[in-house]
């Protein structure tokens, strides 16, 4: 029984993690390339991750940036682990989307901001 | 990192102010090729249209082959990638343009290759109408202020291409019968009065066929409306193939059609209404399983042979001649006599 609360306060925690993730990617590259281009960029990674880790499918993104109501809704049961890894793999699938349009122009500011919060994340799941 | 100074926001401005103010697709993308560099150093700028699958490639003159098609293949595999679904270099038009850049006063290394890119979709309202680029064959070209301007610029194109793209729909919906493809008659009246005039002044030739499908009520009687329009569509498109390039087809209304043919004299007129009449006599409609067999008749009048200084007199006595064919019982072409 604990070890269940454990877990679903882990997977909030990793949740509101990724979130703060997210804005922080939605805020750096729009004001590179506009929200237009972003929410499309955003919504096809989206759609290819989504492939792989379902719950991201529930992930809305629009020009006012990305909204984690709903996938905070269905995957607070979902291992913090599995979360972590469905994230990780849309950050790496924007980067490589990024990196196709504008070589390392983006990567370039936005990596250093987004790494450490992944590895950050990563240690929270290892902490557990 | 590098600034943004006010002479570049200025040049952007320029460059914005010359796209969003051309009213053609082709009108825009010149502008931007020739203004652009003023902002970027590129050796290729490329913008891909997707209406009409066009590439239009502004280039460094002494730009190679090898490096015009890494350009193209790079646009097109960003354009697939972002727009999820693959379009290949035999599916577009390539419009090459050689410049000789002021700001590139050295010429290209022949086996350069594209070292630095900006590539862009052209986004409205979620929809990709194409991608946009800019190449150099030195690295590093391009930065954070640099990305920022193109994307501006990029949203611009979009935006415009887009006005353009709405423009020409309502447009096309003014002129044109949506059902048969035809100049409707609303512009067929606007046609006329400038051929007419033209015709008038110069005592030059004008002729006018009106057209008329025999016993067309029994064709919708039988096989319902979409049988009918199936009728209308093949006949338009007859008409067409029938007349010259600057000659206008329109539907008058309903199963009815005009034929304006500046500069023919009547003689001529009358083979081609007689070779339309043949053809349509001798042609198979195919509606649903059975094969139908369609006569139309004619009526012709022709300036200078019928003297009248007024167009809506020329169409009368065209649509007179047409009743004396129905009336001498049909499948048949007649001439306006007084």
């Amino acid at each position: 029984m604990k070890e269940a609360r454990e877990e679903k306060f882990s997977s909030d925690l990793i949740l509101d993690h990724y979130e703060n993730v997210l804005k922080e990617i939605w805020e750096t590259v729009s004001a590179l390339i506009g929200e237009a281009i972003l929410a499309l960029v955003f919504n096809l990674a989206i759609r290819k991750i989504g492939e792989k880790y379902s719950f991201l499918n529930s992930l809305k993104v629009s020009e006012e940036g990305p909204t984690l109501a709903e996938v905070k809704k269905g995957s607070r049961n979902l291992p913090p682990a599995e979360i972590h890894r469905g994230f990780q793999g849309l950050i790496n699938q924007l980067s490589h989307l990024f990196s196709a349009i504008t070589e390392g122009v983006i990567t370039k500011e936005l990596l250093p901001k987004v790494l450490p919060k992944v590895r950050e994340a990563e240690r929270m799941i290892l902490k557990k | 990192m590098e600034f943004i100074t006010f002479k570049d926001l200025n040049r952007l401005r320029s460059i914005i102010n010359a796209i969003s103010t051309s009213v053609e697709v082709k009108g825009i993308i010149d502008s931007a090729g020739t203004n652009l560099p003023s902002l970027f150093d590129f050796s290729v700028f490329g913008v891909l249209v997707k209406e009409g699958s066009t590439l239009y490639l502004f280039q460094e003159e002494s730009c190679s082959p090898a490096f015009t098609q890494e350009v193209v293949k790079n646009m097109l595999k960003v354009f697939s990638t972002l727009g999820e679904k693959t379009i290949g270099a035999e599916q577009v038009a390539l419009q090459v343009e050689k410049r000789r850049w002021k700001t590139k006063p050295r010429a290209m290394d022949p086996e350069a290759n594209v070292k630095s890119h900006l590539t862009l979709p052209l986004v409205v309202e979620g929809e990709i109408m194409g991608c946009i680029s800019i190449n150099s064959d030195q690295p590093n070209t391009y930065n954070v202020p640099k990305l920022q301007f193109f994307s501006v610029f990029g949203y611009q194109m979009a935006a415009s291409l887009k006005h353009i793209q709405r423009f020409s729909s309502v447009k096309r919906e003014a002129i044109y019968d949506t059902l048969t493809n035809l100049f409707n008659r609303r512009h067929f009246e606007e046609k006329l009065s400038v051929e007419t005039q033209m015709a008038f002044e110069g005592e030059s030739n004008l002729s006018i066929i009106m057209v008329d499908i025999d016993h067309f009520k029994k064709v919708n009687d039988t096989f319902g409306h979409a049988g009918g329009d199936k009728v209308l569509r093949e006949i338009a498109s007859l008409l067409k193939s029938s007349v010259r390039k600057h000659d206008t087809v329109a539907r008058y209304g309903g199963e009815e059609f005009v034929l304006l043919l500046p500069g023919a004299p009547l003689e001529p007129t009358n083979t081609v209404a007689e070779r339309i009449r043949r053809s349509v006599e001798n042609t198979p409609f195919d509606i649903g399983e059975t094969q139908v067999r369609i006569t139309i008749s004619l009526g012709i009048s022709n300036f200078p042979v019928h003297q009248t200084k007024s167009k809506e007199e020329l169409v009368k006595m065209a649509d007179l001649a047409l009743y004396e064919a129905k009336r001498g019982g049909r499948n048949r072409v007649c001439i306006f006599t007084k």
